[in-house]
C-alpha cells in the first residue's frame, strides 16, 4: 500500500513517465547520437514512457553528457534549477562522470556531479544505446524504491 | 624545357612577386610548400598568393610558441598545393599587421591566435575574446609553453553570462526590431551553443551565433600526451567524425616521422573512413527531416543507420567511436567473411538509398521547407571560404580526396558530388548522393584490397619537424598540423574542423529567411560545435555595441519592456 503524500505520489507517476531532457555540457557528440538512437526503432525508449521534451519544464530526468566546461557550468546549473521537483539526473558517458580523458583540461571542470547531484552514472566512450537503457532501468529501480 | 613540378611553379611565381623577402623555401612532399618570410611582409606575401591564385582559400592561422618568438603560420590552399607562409614575431612585442582587409576569411583565425598566444593583430577591426570565457584573466594565454594553469583560479563562480547585441538598426518597416536568443539548450539545438536573432516580424535580419560552450582545450592536452596517446585523444575532438580526425592526425604524424604504411592499411582506412561519412550523412538526413516535422523520415533512416553502425562495430569493435587508424597503420584486420557481409549490408543501404532519394525530391513537405531556403550563391561561397557539402552544394568543388588524395583515394572510381542551387535542399541531396559514392568506395575496396600486413611498428620518438595533414571529413576539409621535437611528445597539434569554416556562411544563408526556417537552414549546414568549440565566433560587426548581463535581461523581462 502506498503512503500517499504529494511527493510520494508524484514519484510513483514518474515511474510509467520519466520525461527526459537532454543538455550537452561540452561533450564530443558520441554520447549525444547514442542518446538520439535511444529514440529511434531498434532501442525504442518510448515503452518506458520515456519522452524527449524541449524545455526543462516539462521534464523529470535530466540526461546530462560532456565533462562540463566552465561555459556551459553555470547553464548547467540553471536548467537543473528550472526543472520542477522530483527531479533526477543520469550522467552519460565517461566524461559526465568523472571528466576523463579531458580531465585534466584548463576549460574543464570535469563531470556533471561537481555542478549538480546525479543519480545513476553510466560508463562508456561512448556507452551504447543499451547501457544507457539499463540506465535508465537503474533510475527507474531507484525512484521506486525511494516511493516504497 | 624543364620539367616543373607544381609546388615549383608556387614557389617561382611567390619569388617573381615578393622574392626580395622570402628568407626561405622548402618542399618536403607533394603538395606542401613551406615559405618563410621576414616579419613585415606578411601582408605583401598574402596578397601576392591571392593575386596568383584566385580561388585560393585560407586553411588556418596557427600560432607556434617557439621560446623568444612567437612563429605564425599562414596555411592556404591554392588548388595546387598546400602553401605555409610563416613569420615570427618577439614574444616581448607579439605584434603583427593584420591580413582580415585582404582576406575576410581570416579574421576569426586571427582572433583565435590573440586569444590563445597574445598576438596582437594591428588594425583587426574586432579583436576580442574569441574562444575563451568573458572572465578570463587577461595577460593569461593557454597555447604559451610557459603558461601555468594554476594562473586562471577558479572561474567557476565569477562567470559572467553576456549577450551582445550589434547593429545600430534597431527599427525597420515603422515597428522595432526584435532580438531573440535560442540556446544554449533548445528543442532545435543538439548542442550547447547560443544564437542571437534579430527579427523584424518573423524575417530574420541578423543573426551573431555565440559558441565556446564546448570548447575543452584539446590543443593544449595533446602537448602533453605522447603521439600514440593523442591518437586516441584527437578522436575525441568529435564523435561523428572521429574516424577523420584520427586519419588526419596518423597521416601529420606518419609524414613527421617518415613512416611508410602498409597499402592494406591505406585501404583499411578509406573502408573504416566511408563507413563513418555513411554513418554521419545519414545521421544529418534523418535530423534534417526531425528539424522539418518530418519524424517518420527520421526513425527510417536512423534504423537503416544501425546497419552501418553495425558493420563499424564488427569491423573495429565499437559503434560510434571507431579508434581504428592508429600510427603506422590501423588496429585490426579484415576477413574475408567480414568484406561480403559488409557488401551485403552496404547493398541494403543502397537499395534504401533509392527510395529516400524518391522522397527528396517529391515529397512536398520537403521541397516546401528547403527548396530556396537559406541560399548561399556560387560567388558568395568562394569569398566565404566555405567547404564540404556546403561549397559543394553551391557548385563549388572543393573535395579533398579528389584534389588532395590520402588513403587509397588516388585510385578509388568516384566522382565529386556538385549541385547548382546553393539552397538547403541542394546541400542535402550532395549528401544523399555521396552516401551512394561512399558505398561504391567502399565495394570498391573491398574487392581490390592488397595483401600483407595491415600496420607497421613505429617508434614512439618523433623526429624534429613538422606535417601537415588535410581530410575530407564529413562536413569538409579538416586540417591537422602537427609539429615535433625529437622527443614522444609533440610540440604543437593545431586542428582546423570544417565548420568553423562553415558557420560563417550561416549568417549569408539566414537573411530574410522565415523564423521557422532557422532550424532547417541551419541543419543543412550539418554544424557540428563540438569540433568548432575549440574556438568561437563572434560575427563582425559594424557599428555599436552594447552588453547585457543575464540580469539585466531578467529586469527588463519583470518590468515587460
Amino acid at each position: 500500500m502506498l503512503e500517499v503524500s504529494p511527493i510520494n505520489l508524484s514519484r510513483w507517476a514518474r515511474l510509467k513517465s520519466p520525461w527526459i531532457l537532454h543538455f550537452n555540457s561540452g561533450a564530443c557528440n558520441a554520447c549525444d547520437i547514442e542518446v538520439v538512437s535511444l529514440l529511434t526503432p531498434r532501442y525504442d525508449v518510448e515503452r518506458f514512457g520515456v519522452l524527449l521534451k524541449g524545455t526543462p519544464r516539462h521534464a523529470d530526468v535530466l540526461v546530462a553528457t560532456g565533462p562540463v566546461t566552465r561555459q556551459a557550468a553555470l547553464r548547467l546549473k540553471r536548467i537543473y534549477e528550472l526543472m520542477p521537483e522530483p527531479k533526477f539526473v543520469i550522467a552519460v558517458g565517461t566524461c559526465a562522470s568523472s571528466g576523463a580523458p579531458f580531465k585534466k583540461c584548463y576549460n574543464v571542470l570535469g563531470g556533471i556531479d561537481k555542478v549538480i547531484p546525479v543519480d545513476v552514472y553510466v560508463p562508456g566512450c561512448p556507452p551504447k544505446p543499451e547501457a544507457i537503457l539499463y540506465g535508465f532501468t537503474k533510475l527507474l529501480d531507484k525512484i521506486k524504491e525511494e516511493t516504497e | 624545357m624543364k620539367v616543373t613540378t607544381p609546388e615549383e611553379e608556387v614557389i617561382a611565381t611567390m619569388k617573381a612577386a615578393v622574392g626580395d623577402y622570402i628568407l626561405e623555401s622548402k618542399i618536403p612532399r607533394p603538395r606542401r610548400v613551406y615559405i618563410r618570410i621576414k616579419s613585415n611582409a606578411n601582408k605583401r606575401a598574402v596578397s601576392a598568393l591571392l593575386k596568383a591564385f584566385p580561388h585560393a582559400i585560407i586553411s588556418t592561422i596557427t600560432g607556434v610558441d617557439i621560446g623568444e618568438d612567437i612563429e605564425i603560420n599562414y596555411h592556404f590552399w591554392c588548388g595546387k598545393a598546400e602553401v605555409t607562409i610563416r613569420t615570427e614575431v618577439p614574444k616581448s612585442n607579439p605584434e603583427i599587421e593584420t591580413i582580415t582587409d585582404i582576406l575576410p576569411g581570416a579574421a576569426l583565425y586571427e582572433r583565435e591566435v590573440h586569444d590563445l598566444l597574445g598576438v596582437k593583430f594591428t588594425n583587426h577591426p574586432n579583436l576580442t575574446r574569441l574562444i575563451l570565457p568573458e572572465s578570463w584573466p587577461k595577460e593569461s594565454y593557454p597555447l604559451r609553453k610557459d603558461w601555468n594553469p594554476k594562473h586562471v583560479g577558479d572561474l567557476n563562480g565569477s562567470l559572467e553570462e553576456t549577450l551582445i547585441v550589434g547593429g545600430i538598426e534597431t527599427e525597420r518597416n515603422g515597428g522595432p526590431l526584435v532580438n531573440v536568443v535560442v540556446g544554449p539548450q533548445h528543442p532545435a539545438l543538439h548542442e550547447p551553443e547560443r544564437f542571437l536573432f534579430k527579427l523584424d516580424g518573423e524575417i530574420v535580419v541578423d543573426v551573431e551565433p555565440r559558441l565556446g560552450y564546448a570548447h575543452r582545450g584539446i590543443e593544449k592536452a595533446a602537448e602533453q600526451l605522447m603521439f600514440f596517446q593523442d591518437v586516441h585523444l584527437v578522436e575525441r575532438v568529435c564523435g561523428i567524425c572521429n574516424v577523420a580526425h584520427t586519419t588526419c592526425f596518423c597521416q601529420a604524424a606518419e609524414a613527421l616521422g617518415h613512416i611508410e604504411v602498409p597499402p592494406r592499411a591505406l585501404y583499411l582506412r578509406t573502408i573504416v573512413h566511408e563507413l563513418n561519412r555513411i554513418h554521419s550523412h545519414l545521421l544529418l538526413l534523418g535530423i534534417a527531416g526531425l528539424e522539418i516535422g518530418f519524424e517518420s523520415l527520421f526513425q527510417y533512416i536512423w534504423r537503416d543507420r544501425e546497419i552501418v553502425l553495425d558493420l563499424t562495430e564488427k569491423l573495429t569493435g565499437n559503434r560510434v567511436m571507431a579508434e581504428y587508424s592508429t600510427i603506422g597503420g590501423v588496429r585490426k584486420d579484415l576477413t574475408p567473411a567480414l568484406g561480403n557481409e559488409i557488401k551485403r549490408g552496404l547493398l541494403k543501404v543502397k537499395d534504401r538509398l533509392n527510395f529516400y532519394r524518391e522522397v527528396f525530391q517529391s515529397d512536398p513537405t520537403i521541397e516546401l521547407r528547403t527548396k530556396d531556403v537559406g541560399i548561399l550563391s556560387k560567388e558568395k561561397a568562394l569569398k566565404l571560404c566555405v567547404v564540404g557539402p556546403v561549397a559543394r552544394g553551391s557548385g563549388v568543388k572543393s573535395d579533398v580526396r579528389k584534389h588532395d588524395p590520402y588513403a587509397a583515394y588516388e585510385d578509388a572510381p568516384f566522382q565529386e558530388i556538385l549541385y547548382k542551387d546553393g539552397d538547403s535542399w541542394a546541400r542535402l541531396m550532395v549528401r544523399l548522393d555521396e552516401v551512394n559514392e561512399s558505398i561504391d568506395i567502399i565495394l570498391w575496396a573491398i574487392d581490390n584490397i592488397p595483401g600483407g600486413p595491415y600496420r607497421t611498428r613505429v617508434p614512439r620518438r618523433m623526429p624534429e619537424g613538422e606535417a601537415l595533414s588535410r581530410v575530407e571529413a564529413p562536413r569538409g576539409e579538416l586540417v591537422h598540423y602537427v609539429r615535433g621535437n625529437g622527443t614522444a611528445y609533440p610540440e604543437r597539434v593545431k586542428i582546423r574542423s570544417p565548420t568553423l569554416a562553415n558557420i560563417i556562411s550561416f549568417r549569408e544563408m539566414i537573411r530574410g529567411c522565415y523564423v521557422a526556417d532557422i532550424p532547417a537552414v541551419l541543419v543543412s549546414l550539418d554544424p557540428c560545435f563540438s569540433c568548432t568549440d575549440r574556438m568561437v565566433f563572434v560575427d563582425e560587426k559594424s557599428g555599436r555595441r552594447w552588453v547585457w548581463s543575464m540580469k539585466d535581461l531578467r529586469d527588463r523581462r519583470r518590468i515587460g519592456k
